[in-house]
């Protein structure tokens, strides 16, 4: 029971105030692909709690302790003690239902945000695919249109899609470093990054650890990106492609996050790079080792004192009927 | 498609068969059975002359062009990942504190690589 009760409250921690603590700083845009691993790390922690809890209350039951007895070769008995919660069937109900709603609401909702963003980018690439000539050598197409832009549709038909006004705005520098801007996107793999974020924030809106990693996600991904194409071509290409690309489509039809990240981004490139120092990359690290050590330990913890204890205290005195056997056939087996 | 809008009139199966083979060959029935999907799928509009259809298209390259950018850029909040931007449409003070972040930086330090 404690078990349960300690893992809940670690993943109401980190779910409500763990954003709290990281949006702090300028950490996040000195090294952003470690930024985001740690929203993930963070994200990833919070539900394997959740559901561990529920595990943990469940695991008195019949089925789950005589499987963990017979993987661990550990008293029965001591199993269920050590998961036991004081009403029984009723909580060990609720906590299987638990581990099991929260695994298949995210599951659920990764699939279909999948599908979903499979289906309309198809959509997309068969429009394209009529409306314009591809430059098949390149994998860049050129799309026909007044406002300069540019953009990746990753996936099954990776592209780059630049817009003629794009083309004919950017100097070639400028125009490298925007390509390999996407190219970044592409090859990390940033869709599924950015997809596996939204889903969870949609399958428990009320989170305000996946609210926030899926806004903080989405922005590093773009300086992740930015310092993949600065390594490269210059940070000041990629700063001044970003100006010359700015007269884009008018605000009616854009999103209002847009403006104020493009701004930030550029005034980031035009400093020099600040990697961290490698004292706050090991402090960041061994941090993120914990978050993930913390509901391990203590979700295994009683199974394994379990394991350890060289007798099954029912067997050395006189049994009763029900319990002293079977607590004997699982030492017997080993 | 790329003949119908540089075309700019409505064509025949048979004329634009013609027009095809000058780059590949190609039979009748395969330009016909092309257009006809094409047809059925919006792309074009046909109307009846005698015992064959003229085609033309539905809209023009840059309304699809246009259509394609819209959808590009009204990516909702919902956030599906179909595509990923290299930046974001924005107005134009925001524009213009970019530009005038970048001079600021190339003034002061000249061109000097960073």
């Amino acid at each position: 029971m404690i078990v349960a009760i300690l893992l809940i409250a670690y993943a109401g921690i980190l779910g409500v105030i763990g954003p709290k603590i990281f949006r702090g700083g300028t950490w996040a845009e000195r090294s952003p692909r470690l930024a985001i691993m740690c929203w993930q790390i963070l994200s990833a922690s919070t539900l394997a709690s959740v559901t561990l809890a529920g595990l943990a209350l469940a695991a008195p039951s019949a089925p789950l302790s005589t499987n963990l007895a017979t993987i661990l070769r550990a008293c029965l008995m001591a199993i269920k003690n050590g998961y036991a919660t004081p009403s029984g069937v009723g909580l060990t109900l609720a906590g299987l239902v638990l581990a099991v709603v929260v695994v298949t609401r995210s599951l659920s909702c990764l699939v279909a945000g999948l599908i979903r963003s499979a289906r309309e980018r198809t959509r997309h690439v068969r429009v394209l695919s009529l409306v314009t000539k591809s430059c098949e050598h390149t994998g860049t197409i050129i799309l026909d249109h007044s406002t300069p832009a540019a953009y990746c549709l990753p996936g099954r038909y990776r592209r780059v899609v630049l817009t003629s006004a794009a083309l004919s705005t950017l100097d070639s520098e400028q125009l490298q470093a925007v390509l390999s801007h996407e190219r970044a996107h592409l090859s990390g793999r940033h869709y599924l990054v950015l997809e596996v974020a939204a889903a969870l924030n949609r399958a428990f809106p009320r989170v305000p650890l996946f609210t926030q990693a899926n806004q903080e996600i989405s922005r590093l991904v773009e300086l992740a990106a930015d310092d993949v194409a600065a390594r490269s071509y210059g940070r000041l290409p990629v700063a001044t492609a970003m100006a010359a690309m700015s007269g884009g489509a008018a605000p009616s039809v854009a999103l209002a996050a847009g403006g104020p990240g493009a701004l930030e981004r550029v005034r980031r490139l035009i400093e020099p790079a600040r990697p961290l120092r490698p004292v706050m990359l090991l402090s960041v690290l061994a941090l993120m080792i914990a978050v993930i050590a913390i509901p391990a330990i203590v979700s295994v913890t009683p199974a394994l004192n379990a394991a350890r204890m060289p007798n099954c205290p029912m067997s050395t005195s006189a049994t009763p009927s029900g319990l002293g056997p079977a607590c004997h056939s699982f030492h017997a087996s080993e | 498609m790329d003949r119908l809008w540089v075309a700019q009139r409505q064509m025949s199966v048979r004329e634009v068969l013609e027009e095809l083979r000058e780059q590949r060959p190609l039979a009748y029935t395969t330009v016909m059975t092309v257009m006809d999907k094409l047809y059925h799928k919006g792309w074009l509009r046909r109307e009846r002359e005698g015992r064959a259809y003229l085609y033309r298209p539905a809209a023009s390259r840059e309304t699809y062009a246009a259509q394609l950018m819209s959808q590009a850029f009204t990516q909702a909040g919902d956030a599906t990942t179909t595509l990923i931007h290299f930046i974001d449409a924005m107005s134009a003070d925001e524009a213009a504190a970019l530009h005038r972040a970048i001079d600021e930086r190339l003034g002061a330090g000249g061109e000097d690589r960073l």
